[in-house]
């Protein structure tokens, strides 16, 4: 489809949308080329960083307005050809559309490619990703400009705004509240007259799978579930994709046991237990070292969708260039050349992003080894070693998570456990630490035990000074809110 | 009235040298030219198009040439992608025509060979639509390579007729000091059985990137050389947009504005400078500009019409495609050209007796085109 934004009056066209005609004032429409042909084609030789993949076809596209585009594409195709978007043939098919200026569109399409059925009478349950306070630009959540054309997709299958909400929790620790005002999200809830819940309120019920108890949103399990996550990497487990998302539909205990026996294996099980509709905000996803802002955002421009989340990750792994995460591998049994991929051709897509690198954190002098931890060690790992940014000190081995092995703690010194799942571990293990940051400490006293930790060589400890200050700044908090 | 009191440039090449040191050397040259020093400036309008590939991380031109020049006095910054040299020199016009400055240095300068090529093919990618056109893959060979081979299909022109220009422009850079490919020879052969960067288009029919600076002293005192007509005009970014991408109206438009502007019509060109990023685009420039009629380049190639010996010789200096493509630069240095045609002074590329002569600078696909006349007083 060509989209040109046309003046009613004039006639005038843009290529971009704009809401009144600047030369008549008149309303403006969109014209839609559904007719089209191939007036030209080049075959390109020379790579980019866009598009390492040589040689590429690019397609001069007209419609029956006179309207053209370039489009990419490996096949081969002659001048005069007819140009026409295949819609899916199997139910696990994946969409992937570029958006042109236009997500609303680019959502639409990517429906209707996968002939997707929705009811007026439809209860719809849209699950964003809303980790952590962020602005939209950080790539950290899912766009408000994302969620917001959704919305008013589900208004054209005739879905009401009573009929849907918006339901997210962050990562444990954080606020969603906080996290949704800053990323935008309340406010195009607010827009819409759209609720949005806290799904860490609950309540919950339990479901099983593959013997695995999950404990999950009640609510979510009354609707049909629009799977909405931000598609971003991931250092502790690839990506943070359509898989993950769901991982917070759960309670808090039950997302802690889910890393506790390894996230790779407990994902897919939750993701066969519950039936969701996955629309992937690709628009501007994260590259490096996600999820949290140590990201970098990746301009991707795309959107994603399937009703299989598995393959929805693959393919973005693929289309981005990176290697398949294993809770992507162990979701389903399949071949990435079998999946069948519609809109965009994923050659034609590939384009490689930066891949997390392992142990990493914002602190140059603080590294982190990750045995699968929990959002919540993970989360006050991140906002500790942010809190310390350009203070240098002695390198420090920060150690987190329950899947430790000798094997990643080999030949490194001063190691600082974060977290009971860690101090458990490396205790079985006989090895040792040069100090124990309990999780459930208050935050400031957390800090102020890691600054020492940094600029000190000795074994430091939370003073009586310590915890008056960490008193203070949490009244000095409230006080402030 | 607007006259050049004073032209220079570096060479166009791969020489490793600081912005700083290429912006000197080209003024220094415009300087000695015209027989003036940096008391005689009251304004300087420059072009560049702040690559971060270049390895500098300097932005801010205007303080930069301040401190260069050791001078204090009104500096414009006019960045427009390729087309950036012509139009500093249309700016610098209307500014002296405010009657404020009477003495104007226009410079342009870029360096466009000093990092990785995939570092600045992703900054040329910059010049283009980001949307419709950088995300897929229509890179700028690629945007020409469409556009030329919808003009060989409209009006059955051949890549041999391509290879033509190519070939005519490396001949004149062979004679000229100051181009890229001076004393460096190419064959036809070769130029035909160059790779496809993007079919039709070969490496040949791309203009070659280059180090250089080019700078020109506008005055309103008399002196040899006029600026007879001046224009700038814009059109939609991504071609694809345009009604008619074989023939682009910004060149169409600001040519006709330059000539009314200088009274004469295109017959009364003795040479001209175009904008070969590509060789179809000289040849679709040779129709926009009026020099014959739509679908009538081919027969101008074919009869060797604008060959350095021919009745119109083009790109004498050996254009974008030989003497090298320095971005900003560019515009500047075909002007350079022209003045040095119209002195006697173009050594072995010497053509006899040039009245007018025209220069064109393109940004994009036919996106921002300035078209500037020259007249010998």
């Amino acid at each position: 489809m060509i989209v040109r934004w046309i003046c009613e009056k004039c006639s005038k066209k843009w290529i971009y949308p704009i809401e009144k005609c600047l030369y008549c004032k008149g309303d403006i429409t969109k014209q839609k080329g559904t007719n089209i042909k191939v007036a030209g084609i080049t075959k390109v030789s020379i790579p980019s960083p866009m598009h390492p993949i040589i040689p590429y076809n690019i397609l001069l596209l007209e419609d029956e307005f006179g309207n053209r585009i370039p489009r990419k594409t490996m096949r081969d195709y002659k001048i005069g050809d007819a140009y026409v978007e295949q819609k899916a043939k199997t139910k696990d098919a994946v969409a992937a559309v570029k958006v042109k200026y236009d997500i609303y569109e680019a959502i639409k399409e990517s429906m209707e490619l996968l002939s997707v059925e929705l009811n007026q009478d439809d209860r719809i349950l849209i699950k964003p990703s809303i980790i952590t306070s962020a602005y939209p630009y950080q790539a950290v959540n899912t766009n408000p400009a994302f969620l917001d054309a959704l919305i008013m997709v589900l208004a054209d299958y005739g879905i009401s705004n009573e009929n849907i909400i918006v339901a997210e929790q962050a990562l444990i620790g954080s606020d969603v509240m906080d996290a949704a005002s800053k990323a935008g999200i309340l406010e195009i809830c607010k827009k819409h007259s759209v609720k949005f819940e806290d799904i860490s309120k609950g309540p919950f019920e339990e479901i099983e799978s593959d013997g695995f108890t999950f404990k999950v949103f009640k609510e979510a399990l009354k609707r049909k579930i629009i799977n909405a996550p931000i598609m971003k990497t991931n250092f502790q487990i690839g990506i943070s994709g359509a898989l993950e998302n769901l991982s917070r539909l759960s309670d808090e205990k039950t997302q802690r046991e889910m890393y506790f026996n390894d996230i790779d294996k407990t994902l897919p099980k939750l993701a066969k237990a519950i039936d969701v509709f996955t629309i992937a905000d690709a628009t501007n996803g994260m590259q490096a070292q996600g999820p949290l802002a140590l990201g970098e955002p990746a301009f991707l421009n795309l959107i994603f969708a399937s009703h299989n989340a598995g393959f929805l990750d693959a393919v973005f792994c693929e289309s981005t260039m990176l290697p398949i995460p294993n809770h992507v591998a162990n979701s389903c049994e399949f071949d990435i050349k079998k999946v069948e991929i519609v809109g965009n051709e994923l050659d034609a897509l590939k384009y490689p992003i930066k891949q997390p690198v392992a142990h990493e954190t914002p602190h140059t002098d603080i590294k982190v080894i990750d045995g699968k931890a929990c959002p919540a060690c993970l989360n006050i790992m991140y906002n500790l070693t942010s809190r310390l940014v350009g203070l240098r000190g002695n390198e420090i081995n920060l150690v987190i998570g329950s899947e430790l092995t000798e094997e990643m703690l080999k030949g490194k010194d001063r190691l600082v456990l974060l977290g009971g799942c860690a101090e458990k571990k490396t205790g079985d293990m006989g090895i040792k630490s040069i100090a124990k940051i309990d999780e459930n400490l208050a935050f400031v006293e957390q800090l102020a035990l890691l600054q020492k930790l940094l600029t000190t060589q000795g074994n430091p400890k939370i003073t009586p000074i310590d915890k008056v200050k960490s008193k203070m700044r949490k009244l000095l908090s409230k006080v402030i809110r | 009235m607007t006259f050049i009191k004073g032209v220079g440039m570096t060479k166009f090449g791969i020489e490793e040298s600081t912005s700083m040191h290429l912006i000197y050397e080209a003024s220094l040259e415009a300087l000695n030219d015209a027989d003036a020093t940096m008391d005689d400036i009251d304004a300087i309008v420059v072009s560049n198009n702040d690559l971060l590939s270049n390895g500098e991380r300097q932005r801010h031109s205007s303080s930069l040439l301040s401190s260069l020049f050791q001078k204090k006095l009104p500096v414009l910054s006019v960045p427009a992608g390729c087309s950036g040299g012509g139009t500093a020199i249309w700016a610098a016009m209307k500014l002296q025509k405010t009657g404020s400055y009477k003495n104007v240095l226009v410079i342009g300068f870029e360096k466009m060979v000093s990092n990785l090529s995939k570092r600045i093919t992703d900054e040329m990618l910059m010049g283009g639509e980001r949307i419709y056109e950088q995300t897929e893959g229509l890179n700028f060979p690629a945007q020409n390579a469409l556009v030329a081979q919808q003009y060989m299909i409209k009006y059955g022109a051949t890549t041999d007729d391509f290879a033509l220009v190519a070939y005519k422009n490396h001949q004149n850079a062979f004679l000229n000091p100051k181009a890229r490919f001076y004393k460096k020879e190419v064959a036809l052969s070769q130029i035909k059985n160059s790779p496809v960067v993007a079919s039709p288009l070969r490496l040949f029919d791309c203009s070659i990137p280059a180090n250089g600076a080019s700078s020109l002293i506008l005055t309103n005192d008399k002196t040899d050389v006029e600026i007879a007509g001046s224009a700038e005009n814009s059109d939609y970014l991504a071609s694809f947009e345009r009604e008619d991408i074989t023939s682009w109206d910004a060149s169409r438009m600001a040519a006709e504005e330059a000539y009314k502007q200088a009274g004469i019509t295109p017959e009364d060109i003795d040479i001209a400078e175009i904008h070969d990023a590509f060789t179809s685009v000289e040849m679709i420039s040779y129709e926009d500009l009026g020099f014959c009629k739509k679908g009538e380049a081919k027969e101008m190639v074919r009869k060797g019409v604008t060959s350095l010996n021919g009745k119109l010789p083009v790109n004498t200096s050996g254009g974008l495609k030989a003497k090298g493509h320095p971005i900003s630069a560019t515009g500047i240095s075909q002007v350079y050209e022209i003045v040095k045609q119209m002195r006697g002074e173009a050594g072995e590329r010497q053509v006899a007796d040039v009245r007018h002569g025209l220069a064109q600078n393109i940004g994009g696909a036919g996106s921002t085109v300035t078209v500037h006349i020259l007249r010998k007083c």
